[in-house]
């Protein structure tokens, strides 16, 4: 029988310690490795929200300050770009598309993202993917709406709802822009970046909400009507609660006042038309060609707008030039470079999270070693009859040691069953809630590592009880202490 | 076979010897009776028997080696090899089967393995003789070491010792936990065992009342001078 059989048996004899020791580390490993693969996947998909764009340019401020509100709508970016800039440099040679983005409004938390059309067609994430609709089709007129999936799902929209899109960021923005009801036309197929979190409209309504004149009210939000009668029923064909949250909205806020508009005479208007169609939940179909409008409308300024270059050997060239841009102060900052030092800013938190569950891994050796020195002493005369038999005191230490090495190895067989398990378990909510997905795949070379690194821990912490118990079979001999 | 000279022992620490033996002899084959008070220095002369602890001065010669000579991990390699070991009870391993204890001694000497092969018999095969011969029925012998009685778990330690034919046995109170009529059979199939192949007994004991079964009595009250 050779030693290690020795220590297995010693071990199933004291099962319910071992066990408990056992799971602790497993558990702990499962916790290691589990905000590990998530810290990694997170890095992974925070560098996926935005992929294929050359350039992103604002005015100027900080490089992550731009790419903060540019991309993942933190922040709030004070000063912004003239059209004639935009215009200008798009118009540079070397420049294959470029998207306006216009940021500051919000819609019940969630941030409102004016922009052309050029979004859904260039804008990509992730290993180069474009948008993709989950349903319905790009807005093509300034009453229309495409929402990021986890808005539509977060508020239970459908398409052809009606919502109304509110000045500034944030939940209670007093100034609601609630003449001013947009359909929805579109949600996007979930990305796991910021735009699922987006709503989507054309400049020209963000446009229309900003700079509407106090004196022609009826105008707002409808710049088409004269031309364009359907899209009114349109957009008034929806009676559910979009309608009942302006109106009790509008009573208790002055808000007519402060608009200078009728509210009465807006709302005789929509139940003049609200009968045409029922909600009729439209498939990606290309919109009709009469509800084709103008999406970009006459903006004087953007917030910041993201380049795709004909060659990615023009960027240092382009960018040098926005940079000394002569008719007004702009920033371009390459997306990717500015990412990688806002994630190095973030180093920090994730160095506190691989601390914490490495102090938990930590704990749980140490709980094992509490174990094997306090059952030590009841093993005196387990020790005592292996010295009567000829035991060495190395047989002893090595006796020993595997024990605290089989515990720990076994702890991290079950921890990296566990953490499989979980996972399995977690990894629908964990695309779906925050984007991160995982993937069942072998363990990496530093998951590994981690494990390795455990195990040697482990060895380590085994050293302590073995010493002692050599040192106890030193003295005690083949006398038994019990 | 066993031969003190001159031993003198005395714990780290302590000013006063605690053995202080000038002459001890014990020949081969020998049935030894050591009558030892406790607190007499007993569990000390079997630790420097069995080569656990090392004299401070004079020789302990067992089978022409003399122990004082040897490293640490020469004397337990010596015991391993010659010495077979009694308690006085609870000296098995609980995790382990009858059969497994037996064979315990064997994972920590090759002579006493060679020792078995060269009789032909495999470990296991060995075990279980030696188990039947002291009295255990092969059924006995396939039940955990716990359900066993007092006796039972005796004779099993009784056969671990001999397993691999050890020139000297010792065992210190054996017999303390069993009842008189157990007590005399047990001594009985030790001694069978010891004549099968010339073994040296050495029995420590308070009891008195075991001594004229044996060869030869010795009081460590008498041969220890420290007590005088």
């Amino acid at each position: 029988m050779r030693l290690v059989t020795l220590a297995t048996k010693s071990m199933l004899n004291r099962k319910a310690s071992v066990l408990l020791t056992l799971f602790t580390i497993a558990i702990s490993v499962m916790l290691l490795l589990s905000i590990e693969r998530v810290r990694q996947e997170a890095k992974s998909s925070f560098s996926n929200t935005v992929s294929g764009t050359d350039l992103i340019v604002g005015a100027r401020s900080g490089d992550i300050q731009l790419l903060l509100s540019s991309v993942f709508r933190i922040g709030h970016a004070n000063n912004s770009v003239s059209w004639a800039s935009y215009q200008d440099i798009k118009a540079q040679r070397g420049v294959s598309w470029a998207i306006p983005i216009s940021l500051g409004d919000s819609h019940k938390g969630h941030a409102v993202l004016g922009t052309d059309s050029a979004y859904f067609t260039h804008f990509r994430y992730g290993k180069k993917q474009n948008l993709a609709f989950a349903a319905g089709r790009a807005f093509v007129n300034a009453q229309e709406v495409v929402l990021g999936s986890e808005v539509a799902s977060k508020m239970h929209y459908r398409l052809g709802q009606q919502i109304v899109i509110s000045h500034g960021m944030g939940n209670t923005s007093f100034h609601h822009h609630d003449d001013n009801p947009m359909t929805i036309v579109g949600i996007l197929a979930p990305t796991g970046t910021p735009v699922d979190k987006t709503v989507h409209v054309p400049l020209a309504a963000i446009e229309a909400m900003h700079s509407q004149p106090k004196s022609a009210p009826r105008m707002i939000g409808k710049p088409k009507q004269s031309t364009d009668h359907d899209d009114t029923h349109e957009h008034n064909h929806s009676h559910d609660h979009g309608h009942a949250d302006e109106h009790k909205h509008n009573g208790s806020h002055d808000h007519a006042d402060e608009h200078g508009h009728n509210d009465d005479h807006g709302h005789t208007d929509e139940h003049n038309h609200g009968h045409e169609q029922p909600d009729t939940v439209a498939v990606a179909v290309p919109a009709p060609a009469h509800l084709h409008g103008d999406l970009i409308g006459e903006p004087k300024q953007i917030t910041a707008f993201l380049m795709g270059l004909d060659s990615p050997l023009y960027t240092l060239q382009i960018r040098r030039n926005i940079n000394n841009y002569k008719a007004e102060p702009l920033l371009a900052i390459m997306p990717g470079v500015t990412l990688r030092e806002l994630w190095r800013m973030l180093g920090l938190v994730e160095k506190i999270l691989l601390l914490f569950s490495g102090v938990v891994v930590l704990i749980s050796l140490l709980g094992m070693l509490t174990t094997l020195l306090a059952t030590l002493n009841q093993r005196r005369r387990e020790l005592a009859i292996l010295r009567s038999v000829g035991a060495r005191p190395r047989h002893i230490f090595t006796l020993m040691s595997s024990e605290a090495i089989l515990i720990t190895a076994a702890g991290c067989a079950l921890g990296i069953a566990l953490f499989y398990a979980l996972i399995a378990l977690a990894q629908g909510t964990l695309q779906s809630q925050f984007g991160i997905s995982l993937s069942i795949s072998l363990l990496s070379h530093y998951e590994l590592m981690l494990i390795g690194v455990i195990m040697a821990a482990g060895t380590l912490m085994g050293i302590l009880p073995a010493t002692r118990a050599y040192f106890y079979s030193l003295s005690d001999g083949m006398s038994i202490k019990l | 076979m066993l031969e003190i000279n001159n031993l003198i022992f005395r714990w780290p620490g302590q000013t006063d010897a605690t053995l202080n033996i000038p002459k001890l002899e014990v020949a081969a084959g020998e049935r030894v009776f050591l009558h030892g008070p406790s607190g007499s220095g007993k569990s000390t002369l079997l630790g420097l028997l069995s080569g656990i602890s090392k004299p401070e001065s004079g020789h302990i010669r067992l089978l022409d080696t003399d122990l004082a000579n040897l490293s640490d991990a020469a004397r337990d390699k010596f015991r391993a090899d010659h010495i077979g070991t009694i308690f006085q009870n609870f000296n098995l391993l609980p995790y382990l089967s009858p059969i497994e204890n037996v064979m315990l001694g064997c994972n920590f000497s090759k002579l006493r393995t060679q020792r078995v092969s060269a009789s032909g018999n495999t470990l296991t095969q060995q075990a279980q003789q030696l188990l039947h011969a002291l009295g255990l029925s092969p059924e006995i012998m396939s039940r955990s070491v716990s359900q066993l009685s007092i006796g039972q778990q005796q004779r099993v330690a009784a056969a671990r010792a001999f397993i691999g034919q050890p020139e000297l046995i010792i065992a210190d109170e054996p017999t303390s936990a069993l009842d008189a009529d157990n007590r005399n059979t047990f001594i009985e199939l030790l001694f069978q065992q010891a004549s099968q192949y010339g073994a040296t007994i050495l029995f420590v004991s308070h009891d008195n009342s075991l001594a004229p079964l044996f060869d030869k009595q010795l009081s460590l009250v008498e041969i220890n001078e420290v007590n005088q």
